[in-house]
């Protein structure tokens, strides 16, 4: 007979696994409506700051203490000693990364990106908001998928040495949030691409697509497969994602053109 | 401050408590971003804990409050528990006010490995089967201990945060978990031992 222990764990891991696959509605964007009802002056003044603190001093604090936070924080995701001390939130073009889990562990198999549709490489590049790039290293996709309405387009790479690859590119000029990658900040490393800055990303982790709106968008999470590299020309982010080592995702990026 | 060119450059740390102080500063834009960031959890949580078809109108209420109530946002205290409390209170408003009944009807998404292993291995099967059940089992229990399951379990929270979430002390927390288990043990646990042994 099971100890009381035991039939105890087991449940609760049943327990845990199921709430994975519990069915909920797809999460509404709620960014405008909860801003159009805060910004009603009324209501507003209650939450300005109170008197006697200058509220644009405040914000110029703020904003420096901000800016030295930046610098600390690519000191830290060099070494190992400041990765534990990292919490939150670090955003890197247009890709936030959050320290810990995802909100869907195991889900992905059927996760998309929203609106997406399969299209030749000349189709994408006419379509993408962005010049597209292309890896010479590895040589024409097996298949190109543009989603959100020209926001990202992805190259597929079925065959490889490294298994299938993975490339997703969006416009890098934009200060705009296109995913967000829930991953323990340890698994995460500072390179250089070309000169620039690039993130490198071991392991799989949970990633999540977060539409025109700033809002993550729940079908798209998906667990990834092997590591992610990350990095951009200016104009374009770039992010390679598949079961290959760092040198050879450097060896991809250097050729992408 | 560090800034590169058009790329090359980390834009900003901004976690939660900075997000939240700027909010609190009347940062409409700072609190956007903690909006976008929390909706999904915070609409996953309102469902689960009974809002049904409610959730979306409960999330807005929880974020219009929670902004209004930023003041009392201690700081170094994370922001998702202490949302989820306001999410967990309006939920507990609504159901209240709605005199809805008890039980919250709980499934597996149709697109999850329950579904695509309809073909699939026979075993695969029952165990999407069972899990179905489950889910469902746990939607029929009593409300306050279908809520501490739901906190545990399927928004995995700890026992400290979900108390905190379902505003109980912990002692009441850990014994409702208890009691629940112990009741979907009954029906299920013992129902495993007899297909395996018999």
């Amino acid at each position: 007979m099971a100890d009381r222990g035991s039939w105890r764990r087991e449940l609760e891991a049943e327990l845990r696994a199921a709430g994975r696959v519990v069915a909920v509605p797809p999460a509404p964007d709620l960014t405008g409506a909860v801003r159009q009802r805060l910004a009603a002056p009324a209501r507003r003044r209650r939450h300005l700051p109170p008197l006697g603190t200058a509220g644009s001093r405040r914000g110029m604090a703020w904003r420096a203490a901000l800016a030295g936070l930046v610098t600390i924080g690519v000191l830290l995701i060099a070494t190992p000693q400041g990765r534990a001390a990292i919490t939150g939130v670090l955003r890197f073009a247009g890709i936030e990364l959050r320290q810990g889990q995802g909100p869907t562990p195991g889900h992905g198999r059927g996760a998309s990106l929203p609106g997406v549709r399969r299209m030749t490489l000349a189709q994408a590049r006419h379509r993408a908001g962005f010049p597209l790039l292309v890896p010479a290293a590895l040589g024409r996709p097996d298949e190109v998928a543009v989603s959100g309405g020209g926001r990202v387009v992805s190259l597929i790479y079925t065959r490889t040495p490294h298994g299938q690859l993975r490339l997703d590119e969006f416009a890098g000029h934009l200060n705009m949030l296109m995913f967000e990658k829930f991953i323990q900040f340890a698994h995460v490393t500072e390179v250089r691409v070309n000169g620039s800055k690039g993130l490198w990303l071991t392991g799989p982790h949970d990633l999540i697509y977060i539409n025109a709106a700033g809002v993550p968008v729940a079908a798209s999470a998906r667990m990834t497969t092997g590591n992610t590299l990350i990095w951009g020309t200016g104009r374009v982010v770039l992010r390679l994602e598949g079961r290959l080592g760092t040198a050879a995702a450097l060896v991809v990026a250097r050729s992408a053109r | 401050m560090y800034s590169g060119r058009a790329f090359g450059r980390l834009r900003r740390v901004i976690n939660d408590a900075e997000a939240v102080a700027r909010a609190r500063d009347g940062d409409l834009d700072a609190y956007a971003a903690l909006v976008a960031r929390y909706t999904v959890r915070a609409h996953r949580a309102a469902f689960l804990l009974g809002a049904g078809e409610e959730a979306d109108d409960v999330v807005q209420e929880s974020f219009v409050k929670a902004f209004r109530h930023l003041a009392r946002f201690r700081v170094g205290e994370p922001f998702g528990p202490w949302l989820l409390r306001i999410v967990a209170n309006e939920t507990r408003n609504l159901t209240r006010s709605r005199r809805r009944r008890a039980a919250l009807t709980l499934r597996l998404a149709t697109a999850q490995p329950g579904g695509a292993a309809a073909d699939g291995p026979v075993a695969e099967v029952l165990a999407a089967e069972r899990r179905a059940r489950l889910v469902a089992a746990v939607g029929g229990l009593p409300a306050r201990e279908r809520q501490v399951l739901v906190c545990r379990y399927f928004l995995d929270l700890s026992e400290a945060e979900t108390a905190r979430v379902l505003a109980r002390p912990l002692g009441s927390v850990k014994s409702s978990t208890s009691r629940a288990l112990n009741r979907l043990r009954g029906l299920f646990v013992d129902e495993q031992d007899r297909v395996t042994n018999g």
